[in-house]
Formats: C-alpha cells, structure tokens, sequence
C-alpha cells in the first residue's frame, strides 16, 4: 500500500517537474505523436517497424490511451488492445490489393519512461501478400492513427537481398501516406 | 593521459551500455558516467583534455560551442537543467592501445561515441545539434553548426535544375529518420547519386561530409575521408524544405559507410536556431568491426 502510494507521488512529482518545465525552449518534440515506419520489403515478407515516440505535452493522452486500467503499467493484453488499434488506422495495400496486418512484434516501455519524452514504443506488423510475383510492384500504406496530433515518416528499409530493387519512393506532404515501388528479380544472385 | 583518468568512471563494455545515449536533456534521460558540474578543476579539465586528444581541433571547438549554446540556453530560461554543468564523460572497457574501447560525451543536443581500436577509431553514431544553433560571447558570432549549414546551401546552389530536381524531396522531413535509438536500421537512399554530380560537387559533398567525420583526430578522419571518396558515386545528397540560403532546411547524405542527417526543429520559434544532426556509419558504428575481431 505504502509502496503504491510511494509510486503515486513519484509519478506525480515527475509529472509536476514535467509540467514546469518551459516547453518553448525544450530541444525536442513536446507537441507531437512521432510515428516512424519503416517499410521492410524482403521476398517472402513484408513488415512494418513502426518507432513511436509521444512528445511530453501528448504522453499523457497517449498514456490514457494505452493503460486502459490507469495502474501505471502497460499490461500484454493493453499492449495487444493498442498494438490492434494501430493496426486498424494502418491501410497496407500491394499492387492495390489490401493486405492483413499481423502483429509479430511489440515493446512497450512504461508509462513513466512515455511521460519524459524519450521512451519509444516499438510495434511490429507483417502483411501477408504471399509470395511475391517477378517483376515490378507497388507498395502503397496509410497511416491514420491519433492525426491531430501525429508527425509521421515512412521509409523503406535498404533491401537485405539483391533479388529486391527499390526503384522509387513518393510520400505525401505530412507523410502519413506513402507509396514503394520495388521490382522483384527472384533469379538475380 | 588516458591513463591518468581511466579510474574515473570505467564501465563494462556491454552493448546494451553503449547504445544507451540521447541527445535529450540530463533532466529527462539519465546519463552514465561522470557529471563535468561535479568534477574539480583538475578533473574537469582532464576529461577535456581526454577529448581534446582524441577529437580534431575543429572538431574539439565544435563540442565546446555546443556545450556553451547549452550554458546560454541556461541563461536565457533560467533553468539549472541547462548548461555546461549537464555534460556527463563516460568510459567503456579498459582504456588500450590495442583493444576497443568507448568514450562517451554528451548532455542536451550531443551524444558523442567514440570508440578507439588501436590506430583506428570512430565516432559514429554521435548526435550534435545546438539551441541556439547561433549566439554571441564576448562581441563574437558563434554557430556551432554554421559550417554545415554554409557548405549545405553551397552544395545546393552548384546544382544545376535537373540536378535539384533529383536532389530536392516533394514531401517534409519533420525529424532525423535514423537518429538516437534507431541503431541497426539502414534507409533506401534518395536524392541525386554522387555518380550525377560534377567532380567539383562531389568534393564539396566530401567536404560538407567532412564536418561530421572530421570530428575526430585528423589520423582517423583522413582514413574514413579515404573510405568515403572510393565511395563518392554511391554517395546521395537529398534535400527537403526551402532552398534559399539561410532557410530551414532538412538534408541527408547517404553512403555504404556514411548516413549523415540534418534536421531543423520546429520548436522553440525559429528553426534555423534549434538545429538536430546524427552522423552514423551502417558498416561500423559503435565500432561494431573491431568488437568482432
């Protein structure tokens, strides 16, 4: 009991120095939801490394967001719960063909780390298209997650393997929506 | 030299201890290390001395502005958390002459890894950044970062209008793609390919390059300046934002061993002021190549 209360006043005493500190002369995002992708394009798979870093004026609402029981901690199943909210403001679609997202990875770093601006949420998706076909392809995805307040980056990872050619990369202005063309070449050593 | 102050702070040389850095401020990520405000005289001038003798002198004068634009942020807010105090020296593994080892120097807006292995060494991935990005001390004009930006906006200004249309990026660049934390991640290239530039922009691509890898002592910057120029027509130059001179402006150089980005940030009014960059190399940060060995 003690000890949670001891916690209590540790997180509210952060949070009180958080909030006293002047915001303008901060050097890095306090505003912003960061949401950088990268795209991994490999022959049998396509994955999405998704870096989420909340700026300390937005931590808390994603927090609220997040730790669902307001315990402090970042349960599996809420780490699930955000991970599968994410998912549904993501739109992966190859060749025009919308692909499933599965979740294969995700790290949560607790709330008090969200809350000093530089913890940073890692969630991994994989999209199944199947094998891919030779040839060129076009990689398209969306990302409308928590827009008001969201900076987002998306970038294809460098290719591992010789056999996939990224070929081109255009982005919207804000970057919530990108688009990847790749040429497939199965028998290129 | 070294030796006389391995003793300060030696700490085992885990991979996990050596990726945890942030150019964020101390108040909000905890560094290891030895805190310069806690240090005497003797001491604080021998951790500076210890990255006099392993950086460049311009590269040791750049760390010192950065650290003095911290000290008149610190002013300028009035807050304690900012300031030439903030600055922590760490050391990982055992100083050597012929084994690796890491010095790790940073506080708001720096992170510098430097990892000597016998002759060689390196100091990718290091954040430097300033907020201010530009002040005055004593009557003088003081930036930082101005040579960056100069030779940046050079650069640009050669290229030709095919050259700028390949170069300049349709889209904003809000923040550093591959900045603190994102280690082990490489990004597609984009922008003109050094292969498209004259002879003479590829020099000036190598010299504005030079600013981030010339940070460390001249032996060490000449071989990796070496490295570069074989690589100079796999090298990219991409650009994003406005392109008169002086204006706030993203740029990104990309080659088999260099990934430099430069950021500016929006917050605290001007962006031109409050400037993020990461210099990292794929093939060998941390010195990944001789922990192997």
């Amino acid at each position: 009991m003690v000890a949670a209360v001891t916690a209590r006043l540790c997180r509210l005493a952060l949070l009180l120095v958080l909030l006293s500190l002047p915001s303008a002369v901060f050097a890095h995002r306090d505003d912003e939801y960061l949401q950088a992708t990268l795209v991994v394009i490999e022959p049998d798979d396509i994955r999405l490394q998704i870096n989420i870093t909340p700026g300390i004026a937005v931590a808390e609402q994603v927090i609220a967001v997040i730790d669902r029981d307001r315990d402090g901690a970042i349960s599996t199943k809420e780490a699930a719960a955000y991970a599968e909210l994410l998912k549904r403001d993501l739109t992966v679609r190859l060749d025009g063909r919308k692909s499933e997202l599965k979740l294969t990875a995700s790290e949560f770093v607790p709330p008090d780390e969200l809350r000093t601006g530089s913890g940073i949420i890692q969630v991994e998706f994989s999209a199944s298209f199947g094998p891919l076909a030779a040839g060129p392809h076009r990689l398209s995805l969306e990302n409308r997650h928590l827009p008001a307040m969201s900076v987002y980056l998306i970038n294809a990872a460098r290719p591992r393997f010789a056999t996939v050619e990224i070929t081109r990369q255009k982005r919207a202005d804000n970057q919530s929506v990108g688009e990847i063309e790749f040429t497939f070449h199965p028998f290129r050593p | 030299m070294v030796r006389s102050v391995a003793g300060l702070s030696l700490i085992s040389k885990t991979r996990r201890k050596r990726k945890r850095w942030s150019n964020l401020p101390t108040a909000m990520f905890k560094r290891q290390g030895l805190r310069m405000g806690d240090l005497t005289k003797p001491r604080r001038e021998a951790a500076l001395a210890v990255l006099a003798a392993v950086l460049s002198p311009h590269g040791y004068e750049k760390i010192l502005q950065i650290v003095e634009a911290e000290e008149v942020l610190g002013k300028s807010s009035g807050r304690t958390m900012f300031g030439r105090d903030e600055y922590y020296i760490s050391f990982l593994g055992q100083p050597s002459t012929t084994e690796p080892w890491m010095i790790q120097f940073g506080g708001h807006h720096l992170g510098l890894n430097v990892t000597l292995a016998g002759e060689q060494g390196t100091v990718a991935p290091s954040h430097t950044g300033a907020q201010p990005a530009i002040y005055e001390i004593e009557g003088k004009t003081v930036r930082p970062l101005g040579r960056e930006t100069d030779k940046a906006f050079a650069l640009l200004s050669s290229l030709n209008e095919a050259q700028r249309k390949q170069a300049i990026l349709d889209f904003q660049m809000r923040d550093l793609v591959l900045g603190p934390g994102r280690d082990g991640q490489t990004i597609q290239p984009e922008g003109i390919k050094g292969s498209a530039l004259t002879e003479k922009q590829r020099e000036m691509l190598l010299d504005l390059a030079g600013e981030w890898t010339g940070i460390m002592h001249e032996a060490v910057a000449a071989a990796k300046m070496d490295e570069m120029r074989k690589n100079i027509a796999e090298t990219w130059f991409a650009w994003s934002g406005p392109t008169e001179k002086g204006s706030a402006a993203y740029f990104r150089i990309q080659g088999p061993t260099v990934i430099i980005e430069y950021a500016p940030q929006r917050l605290g009014g001007d962006p031109t002021k409050h400037i993020h960059t990461i210099y990292r190399d794929p093939t060998n940060d941390y010195g990944a190549k001789w922990w192997q060995r």
